[in-house]
């Protein structure tokens, strides 16, 4: 109970107050602006909050992203383009209705519903959090090493179109975390006699390199594009939402537990918590033929379900150290940078940093309201900065900031190498996202392995040893065999069809 | 710009194999069967075995009839002025690189802020101001604020005579 209060005075504290508000502010600017995602928002602020005691980093982190998931609904309904990619699944549902005059309703729905999956996600993360990391206390090597493979294993199948390119994207990630000290041996390895490279190589950088500069070269070729809006003058927002809420509250219930889960998925974050919760919308829907022609079902479902995804992917980040989405991979770096190693002994030792994240979660999506209000009030001047600026200011302040983590031209060279490896990857359909999880799973991975390897002395039966670990591998085994069948399945449907041809 | 999974995969193949020749330098430590090269070894023999899965699903379709091209340029970069807009932020982070030490942050920001606006068609005042407006933003938050030891170069050493 101590922490709790020890919590509250850490959060009500002036300084932290007003980091919660700039960074509120932050996050709606950089949802709203499409072509800037929350990610992205988050790589931006490590920088910032690199000087900050934990508290106040982490605050930032959690209210830029809550208020940026959000505010990529607004452009997405005036310029049927999504602010961030958690809103385009029901990118062209919210500007269809914004063409039949339903713009304010539209608006207000994503607000609210958006504030309540929030919290219902915010609700399983405080009930979920405490109990797993109870459990996970008891954890060795061996469960690490298969939760570790689990989580990796879900960010491919879940979070990419194509398992091939996505297990190399992998593995490249985790060879990329080799370099430096080896965590058994302390090692120098691949660092060429460099010292910069003995240190490994910095996550932030790497972040800012992959999620920002990659796309600020993308967005560069089309500076001069802008969208068309719609509707200039929003009128009154909460009207007809409480008939909404009556005829609509299972779709949010069930689109707020589906986003949960989703997001505490390995991997698997917003974007893909929203496509599956419209998809399932319109699979349960009475009326599924009114999807796409500006129906609100689907969006109440989805806008929930984004919501309820970033509180979800703190339960597995927190009590195992294992990002449940992009988002919370560079908190994990956070973490570490302040000493703050994520894991369930974190639950034991600082008690009070667990139950001030949640209090901020609460208090970013209460704030959520009025802040979400004004901005779409002001979404008009909002959308206006032009991307020619911008971009400019965003790559000086991504230089800047890539320096800072390092103290050293290091930082930035780390971002323009992965900047452009990460531009290369993507044009080739290869994935980002499970790269990033590679490099910061892969030096919990290797230990967890090399640890195991030399307890069971080399034996993999000893992997299966105690019951925990048995049933995480037995997953892990059981998921490589639907993979399997899958490909075989598919294999000889392709044959079958070739033969049909002949 | 888009290379053929054929060559995608090489590359790969090429890299994961310098990796694993990397490996054979590390020492053994006696008494201890597994050392700092098995985990690279493991990762890049995935690199390998996902990279030959791709050149056997290229085949695979070559042999259904598609043809698909060594270099697929995008209709995008034919345009040059796109293409100089695309090559212009690598460009700035190599040119402040090479820059910031001798010239000093300050100067630095402000011309590169200032050149890429302009290039991206922003009116000339308007970029002159946000670029003096950005580059003393940036100058105070993190190199009096936070304390970033911004590189002073020539331009500190002018104002502050030595």
């Amino acid at each position: 109970m101590t922490a709790i209060w020890a919590a509250f005075g850490l959060i009500f504290d002036p300084f932290v107050l007003m980091v919660i508000v700039l960074s509120a502010m932050f996050g709606l600017f950089v949802g709203a602006m499409p072509g800037l995602t929350a990610t992205m928002a988050t790589a931006l602020l490590v920088p910032v909050t690199f000087f900050m005691s934990p508290v106040p980093a982490l605050g930032a982190i959690v209210t830029a992203t809550t208020m940026a998931i959000f505010a990529g609904d607004i452009p997405a309904a005036m310029l049927r383009m999504p602010g961030t990619p958690a809103s385009a699944a029901y990118t062209d549902e919210s500007f269809a209705m914004a063409k039949k005059g339903q713009l304010e309703l539209n608006l207000g729905v994503n607000l609210v519903f958006s504030v309540v999956g929030g919290l219902i996600g915010v609700a399983f993360l405080i009930a979920g959090a405490p109990l797993l990391a109870e459990l996970a206390i008891n954890f060795s090597s061996f469960e690490y090493f298969w939760l570790a493979c689990l989580g990796l294993l879900c960010a491919i199948m879940i979070g990419t179109g194509d398992p091939v390119k996505g297990f190399l994207s992998l593995f490249v990630g985790l060879a990329i975390g080799c370099i430096g000290i080896d965590p058994a041996a302390g090692f120098p390895r691949f660092t060429f006699g460099n010292i910069d490279l003995m240190s490994g190589i910095n996550f932030i950088p790497t972040m800012i390199g992959v999620f920002a500069v990659s796309e600020l070269m993308r967005g560069a070729m089309t500076v001069d594009e802008a969208g068309h809006m719609v509707q200039e003058k929003v009128g009154a927002l909460f009207r007809g939402i409480g008939a909404v809420t009556r005829q609509y509250w299972r779709n949010v219930i069930r689109g707020s537990i589906i986003g949960t889960l989703i997001g505490a998925l390995p991997g698997a974050g917003a974007d893909i918590a929203a496509w599956v919760s419209y998809a399932m919308a319109k699979r349960f829907s009475k009326e599924p033929e009114k999807f796409g022609t500006g129906h609100i079902e689907g969006v109440v479902e989805s806008t929930s379900s984004n919501n309820a995804a970033l509180g979800g992917a703190w339960i597995p980040a927190l009590v195992f150290g294992i990002p449940g989405d992009s988002i919370t991979a560079i908190v994990i770096g956070v973490l570490y940078m302040k000493g703050m190693n994520p894991g369930p002994t974190v639950f034991l030792e600082n008690p009070q940093f667990i139950y001030a994240v949640f209090i901020v979660f609460i208090i970013a999506n209460l704030l959520m309201l009025p802040l979400g209000y004004a901005a779409i009030r002001g979404a008009r001047r909002l959308l206006a900065v032009p991307k020619n600026i911008l971009l400019p200011v965003i790559l000086m302040f991504c230089i800047v900031g890539s320096f800072a983590m390092t103290n050293s031209p290091y930082g930035i060279v780390l971002m323009l190498i992965f900047g452009v490896f990460g531009w290369f990857l993507e044009e080739h359909g290869v994935p980002v996202a499970p790269l990033i999880l590679g490099l910061v799973l892969g030096e919990l991975l290797e230990s967890s392995f090399m640890t195991s390897m030399i307890k069971s002395d080399g034996a993999l039966i000893g992997f299966f040893s105690r019951p925990i670990a048995g049933v995480l591998g037995a997953a892990n085994l059981a998921i490589w065999a639907i993979i399997i069948w899958k490909a075989a399945k598919s294999h000889r449907r392709a044959a079958v069809i070739e033969h049909a041809d002949t | 710009m888009r290379l053929s999974d054929n060559w995608l995969a090489l590359i790969f193949i090429a890299l994961a194999a310098a990796m694993i020749g990397v490996t054979t330098t590390f020492p053994a430590f006696p008494g201890q069967k597994y050392g700092p090269a098995l985990f690279p070894r493991i990762l890049g023999a995935g690199m390998i075995l996902c990279a030959l899965l791709i050149m056997y699903r290229a085949r695979q379709r070559r042999q259904e009839g598609a043809s698909e091209p060594a270099i697929a340029v995008d209709p995008v970069f034919r345009d040059p002025v796109r293409l100089v807009s695309f090559l212009a932020v690598p460009a700035a982070i190599g040119l402040y690189l090479l820059l910031v030490d001798w010239l000093g942050f300050v100067p630095t920001c402000f011309g590169i802020l200032a050149a890429l606006m302009l290039w991206f068609g922003v009116r000339h005042m308007t970029a002159l101001v946000v670029a003096v407006v950005m580059t003393g933003l940036l100058n105070w938050f993190f190199g009096t604020l936070m304390r970033v030891p911004l590189p002073r170069g020539l331009f500190m050493q002018l104002v502050q005579g030595g």
